[in-house]
């Protein structure tokens, strides 16, 4: 044993001495770890707490209830309960009237605050109600309307009373009207029924996703038919019939570079291609699915190769072996084998082109449209850009609402990804 | 079998000569079990100072898991589970305040597919020393490394590529890269888990010859396949089966008069 | 547009064709005592894709060139005063005559708009018929043709799969489609706008000012108006991305050690799905959740502190881009470290390693490749990055590194310009392309980089 070289004893003895720091270090490693997992657990749920508290408000509006004397001269004064007789009518007055029998006000500029407090949406609601039941007419009704979102603000208790008038949004007079209001007990807090069947609106008390939602579904549906046919024969081409020559290395590697491209780009794309020289009009579901469909393809192709290739070789072997053309040993065996890994990876797709914003900000889906889009040539918007929309808008309604619409697409994408896991799970095979 | 001991309980008992002097580990009544599995049966052996000893029997039969019991390389498996006592120098190295880091510093190990670190030789050398804070400065380091790689034989080849990745080398050079690596910790026993197995027979033969001489350093366990390199490199031998220890011996006995009748059925081929 | 009418014509007829090939197969299978190539309906099959496939192509042909036709048609019909007028433009004269053919019409147009508009329609009803009977004539007579080929030595289904891979193979050609488009579109807008705007200034200026001027030149400064430097626009991409790799790389690091080398398998289970759904919020949301929660917390506790923390400062942006690219690094890092051979780690403690030794000398070196690859393509994501910075970012081109002021990325600057109203003749309009082209560029080396770092370094321990 040469000199220089350590002394098994003398080893074990320095060893031994060393081993309480080192511990040490392996703890703090794991600790660190640890606090890691426990930062992002902690973003994740300030995230949703966040949203939660602020968007679940949002479902629920205030509402005052008054005595509606439905006369028909004056609402429906064409008498064929027709959109511009509607309009000529005095629906509005008829509200206002009702409500100046219980509060009164006085002076003009008093009665001028009063015809604010009942939203302006309320001659649409009476419209609707005489549409769908016109034996309404000749009698006195008790209806709901929703109030202006600055009413609702004050009696959820973001206008404080004792702050000085001039810094309040709304006046002493209002507060005194809406006091009288609520001791009559025609003040009621309920679930809003603008959220979701309202479209958009410059009113936060009136305003509501059914526009987006229905816009989404349009513009979610073309993306699927077109990108899940594409993708699907595309993996089955690249990973089953294409040879490995340079033309399909560059194909892949076009794929690849695809998934890799920020999503802004597409809806570029989309504006110069799709809007400008084919002269696709804007802000259409059709040309929002296109370009989320060629977004979500190279996912789509990706994990639908992947699942292509779990098939086990014999399978196919086995096939060949009684005959079967190389088409037929596609459709026949291996589709259907990796079909549950292609659904899986076309629903997260989905899921991922359901949160969309950018590209479709490009595309002009962000204009502000009341009317629901009846079809994929009609202008529309999505939920996310209804969010972005929203985001902007300073009332505390909105910040409300946009949280409660948050919520919802939220869901959508959680129910989506818990139905892809459950297929995964269900419809896995163990080779 | 000898008397002496009397805490010795078994109902198939071992043939041979389990016990030897100056043993400096000792393995008493262990059992393993993989989850509800029973993969050692009741083994009782002592390990001899410097000498080395093979561990032959057919495939399956327990020898690598009994070894990886000695430097409690069977932690990392969670279904695994040990019953009864080894000791190192009459310390129980299963005890709840034993650390398992000292241990490993000196009981070593050779794994069967040689896995050298994706570092340069010298570094995957260096690693223990340097871990274990074995060495003052850097002098000492390299003297330690170029000591170990001279004991395993390979500082002729590969001492002007000190740098150079230590998984550029060929089969043969790696596993006796990994044979310094274990050395530079100045180990007192060296496990060795079929260390030639993914080599091939040149290779073999270089590595045989190393551990005939390591001997002289260090106790060595040598679990093996072959019986042939049980015969070329160890004085004595174990035979195991199906998890049980039928006969140790010297090793020229054992595969000239083995007393064992399934020892005998092992040797000339009858099973395994 | 969209004769939709026409297209189930063609399609009932290429049906009617399946059924003819089917009998006239089955015929034959009779008759040569069933000494067929193919099954039968591998011959109704390819009379109906001969029947379909020529008519549909020609549909969509003319359907979608006929605007194109049309556009450069009634450029001659666009009167002389008209074109030389200072202000000309033909796609808004384009755009005047569509209106007036949609019926959306405001006020009285021009008598010219609605000559050309009523000439359009005209077009417009030619070709349907145009196209209606072309498409009814070639489909009859393809599938007739189809219909002929069939006889006991065709071997129909060969014919019908070669035509199967033929459509597989096109549409794997739209994925080259898609990046071509990509990059046709942006780069022609983009050598538009350089021939206005030199590329030095582009490239090198530190003033980020663009104003909508129509069609002339924005000056460069010396004109006063428009200035294109978009050093501040990528100093506010980058400062950033900086903050959200300051955030994510640490988290996701450790937690990836944590996950692969010291979590119970239960832990595991648990946490890697966690933090998987901090990948799937829309970006919308952490846009909304940066602008209404964070950016408003950090100014409040900034003033207790007394520093001035904008309103919208690059740190809200940065903090919340962090926590979404939190999974890219776990995840990816945590493929990386699974991937280390056992044998490895089993050596290092054989030699009597503790864990933490065993992962940070040899575990994460042996990874570090594949780590750095993955901090690299998040990097690209969050340059690509939209809407959070859209939302809590600010709009101002400002070049500071100082995180707590308001900075303007490339993405937000292009969404702004490009959303809401544009002449695509402005110099304005055309910078968001330019931006676009180089965010590409770099995004594209970046992934080309992180690729190449893991093949690279692959070969090292196979």
């Amino acid at each position: 044993m040469s000199k220089k070289f350590i002394n098994p004893l003398e080893a074990t003895e320095i060893v031994k001495n060393s081993i309480k720091k080192r511990r040490a270090k392996d703890n703090r490693l794991r600790l660190y770890g640890r606090i890691a997992i426990g930062m992002a657990t902690c973003f994740l749920l300030f995230l949703f707490f966040s949203i939660f508290t602020k968007g679940y408000p949002g479902f629920f509006q205030y509402y005052v209830t008054l005595d509606i004397k439905f006369d028909r001269e004056r609402i429906d004064p064409k008498g064929d309960l027709s959109d511009t007789s509607l309009y000529e009518g005095e629906a509005s007055n008829i509200v206002n009237e009702s409500l100046f029998s219980i509060i009164n006000p006085q002076g003009r500029k008093a009665k001028k605050e009063a015809r604010k407090i009942v939203s302006s949406g309320k001659d649409l609601r009476i419209a609707k109600l005489v549409k769908n039941d016109p034996s309404l007419f000749g009698t006195v009704t008790k209806v709901k309307f929703a109030l202006d979102d600055d009413i609702d603000s004050f009696l959820r208790g973001y206008i404080n009373r004792d702050t000085p008038e001039s810094e309040r949004r709304i006046s002493d007079n209002v507060i005194a009207f809406v006091d009288k209001l609520s001791e009559e007990n025609r003040i009621s807090y309920e679930f809003s029924d603008y959220i979701l069947k309202g479209s958009a609106s410059g009113n936060p008390e009136m305003a509501g996703i059914k526009g987006a939602f229905f816009g989404s579904i349009l513009t979610l549906s073309v993306c699927l038919l077109i990108a899940f046919p594409l993708g699907a024969a595309t993996a089955v081409y690249l990973e089953e019939i294409a040879k490995k020559n340079k033309i399909t290395e560059i194909i892949e590697v076009n794929i690849n570079n695809l998934a890799a491209v920020p999503s802004v780009v597409f809806g570029i794309m989309g504006l110069a291609i799709f809007i400008s020289i084919f002269g696709m009009p804007r802000s259409i579901p059709l040309v929002g699915g296109m370009v989320l469909a060629l977004m979500t393809l190279p996912t789509i192709i990706i994990s639908s190769r992947a699942a292509i290739r779990a098939v086990p070789p014999s399978v196919r072997d086995a096939a060949y072996g009684i005959g079967a053309s190389k088409l037929q040993v596609i459709f026949h065996h291996v589709i259907p084998l990796a079909m549950p890994g292609m659904l899986t990876g076309t629903i997260i797709g989905m899921a991922q082109a359901l949160g969309e914003t950018a590209p479709l900000l490009m595309i002009g889906m962000v204009a502000f449209i009341v009317d629901v889009p009846n079809s994929v040539m009609d202008p529309g918007t999505v939920l996310p850009v209804q969010i972005f929309m929203w985001a902007d808008f300073a009332e505390r309604m909105f910040i409300q609402k946009t949280s409660a619409a948050i919520i919802i697409l939220l869901g959508f994408l959680i129910t989506m990804n818990a139905f892809a896991i459950y297929l995964r799970k269900k419809l896995e095979r163990r080779w | 079998m000898s008397d002496k001991e009397k805490d010795f309980k078994s109902l198939d008992l071992t043939v041979g000569d389990v016990f030897s002097k100056e043993a400096r580990l000792k393995a008493r009544n262990v059992n393993v079990y993989y989850g509800d599995k029973k993969a050692i049966d009741n083994v009782t052996i002592d390990i001899g100072n410097k000498e080395v000893i093979s561990f032959i029997g057919p495939s399956g039969c327990g020898k690598s898991t009994f070894l990886r019991c000695f430097n409690r390389m069977n932690d990392t498996i969670d279904i695994c589970r040990i019953e009864g006592q080894i000791t190192l120098d009459n310390d129980n190295i299963y005890d709840s305040n034993i650390d398992v880091v000292p241990l490993r510093a000196r009981i070593g190990m050779v794994f069967q597919k040689p896995n050298p670190f994706p570092k340069s030789i010298y570094d995957n050398v260096a690693y223990g020393p340097r871990i274990h804070g074995l060495c003052e400065n850097k002098e000492h380091l390299d003297s330690v490394v170029e000591e170990s790689l001279k004991r395993a034989g390979l500082w002729d080849e590969v001492n002007d590529r000190l740098l150079s990745p230590g998984t550029g080398l060929s089969g043969g050079q790696q596993q006796r890269l990994c044979i310094a690596r274990a050395i530079a910790v100045s180990p007192e026993v060296i496990l060795m888990d079929e260390p030639c197995s993914a080599l091939d027979p040149i290779a073999t033969a270089k590595i045989e010859e190393l551990i005939h001489e390591l001997g002289n350093e260090y106790s060595i366990v040598i679990v093996t396949h072959s019986m042939q390199q049980a015969a070329r490199v160890s004085k004595r031998t174990a035979y195991f089966h199906l998890g049980k220890l039928i006969e140790v011996g010297k090793t020229k006995e054992i595969f000239t008069r083995p007393q064992h009748n399934q020892t005998e059925a092992y040797i000339s081929g009858k099973i395994g | 547009m969209f004769n939709f009418y026409l297209l189930v014509v063609i399609l009932l007829i290429s049906f009617l064709f399946f059924f003819i090939g089917l009998k006239e197969a089955k015929k034959l299978r009779l008759v040569y005592k069933n000494n067929l190539h193919s099954l039968p309906h591998y011959y109704g099959f390819y009379a109906l894709l001969a029947s379909l496939l020529p008519s549909l192509g020609i549909y969509f042909l003319m359907t979608i060139g006929d605007d194109f036709l049309f556009s450069h048609m009634i450029k001659s019909y666009i009167p002389d005063e008209v074109t030389n007028a200072k202000d000309y433009n033909f796609l808004i004269a384009l755009a005047q005559i569509n209106n007036s053919v949609e019926g959306l019409i405001f006020g009285t147009p021009p008598q010219w708009v609605t000559d050309a508009a009523e000439l359009w329609k005209s077009w417009v009803q030619t070709s349907n018929i145009i196209v209606a009977s072309l498409c009814l004539l070639s489909s009859i007579a393809s599938g007739y043709y189809g219909f002929l080929k069939i006889n006991q030595n065709f071997r129909s289904r060969n014919a019908v799969e070669k035509i199967i891979m033929t459509l597989l193979a096109t549409s794997s050609v739209i994925a080259i489609f898609t990046t071509i488009a990509i990059i046709f579109s942006v780069v022609f807008e983009s050598v538009r706008f350089f021939a206005l705007i030199p590329i030095d200034e582009f490239l090198f200026g530190t003033v980020w000012n663009p104003q909508f001027e129509g069609a002339e030149r924005a000056g460069s400064g010396q004109q006063g108006l428009s200035q294109y430097g978009s050093i501040p626009l990528f100093a506010g991409t980058f400062l950033i991305s900086f903050i959200a790799l300051c955030v994510s790389v640490p988290v996701g690091l450790f937690s990836a050690i944590y996950l692969s080398e010291y979590a119970s398998s239960k832990e595991r289970a648990f946490f890697k799905p966690l933090l998987e759904i901090l990948a799937g919020v829309p970006t919308v949301v952490y846009g909304f959740f940066a602008a209404l929660t964070v950016a408003p917390f950090l100014r409040s506790s900034g003033s207790i502190f007394g520093l001035n923390v904008a309103s919208e400062s690059a740190l809200a942006a940065g903090l919340v881009m962090g926590i979404m690219i939190i999974p890219f690094i776990s995840s990816l890092s945590d493929d990386v470290i699974n991937a280390v051979p056992q044998s490895l780690r089993d050596a290092g403690y054989g030699l009597g390693s503790t864990k933490n030794e065993t992962v940070l000398k040899i575990v994460l070196p042996a990874a570090l490749p594949g780590v750095v690859a993955s901090i690299i393509l998040a990097v690209s994501r969050a340059v690509g990055e939209t809407m959070i910075v859209v939302m809590a970012a600010g709009l101002a081109a400002n070049l500071t590194a100082n995180p707590l002021e308001a900075v303007t990325t490339v993405t937000s600057q292009i969404v702004t310009i490009l959303v809401g109203d544009q002449e695509f003749e402005s110099a304005k309009t055309l910078s968001a392309f330019a931006l676009a082209l180089t965010l590409i560029i770099i995004t594209l080396c970046m992934n080309f980089y992180a690729l190449h770092i893991v093949k690279k370094y692959r070969e090292q321990y196979e």
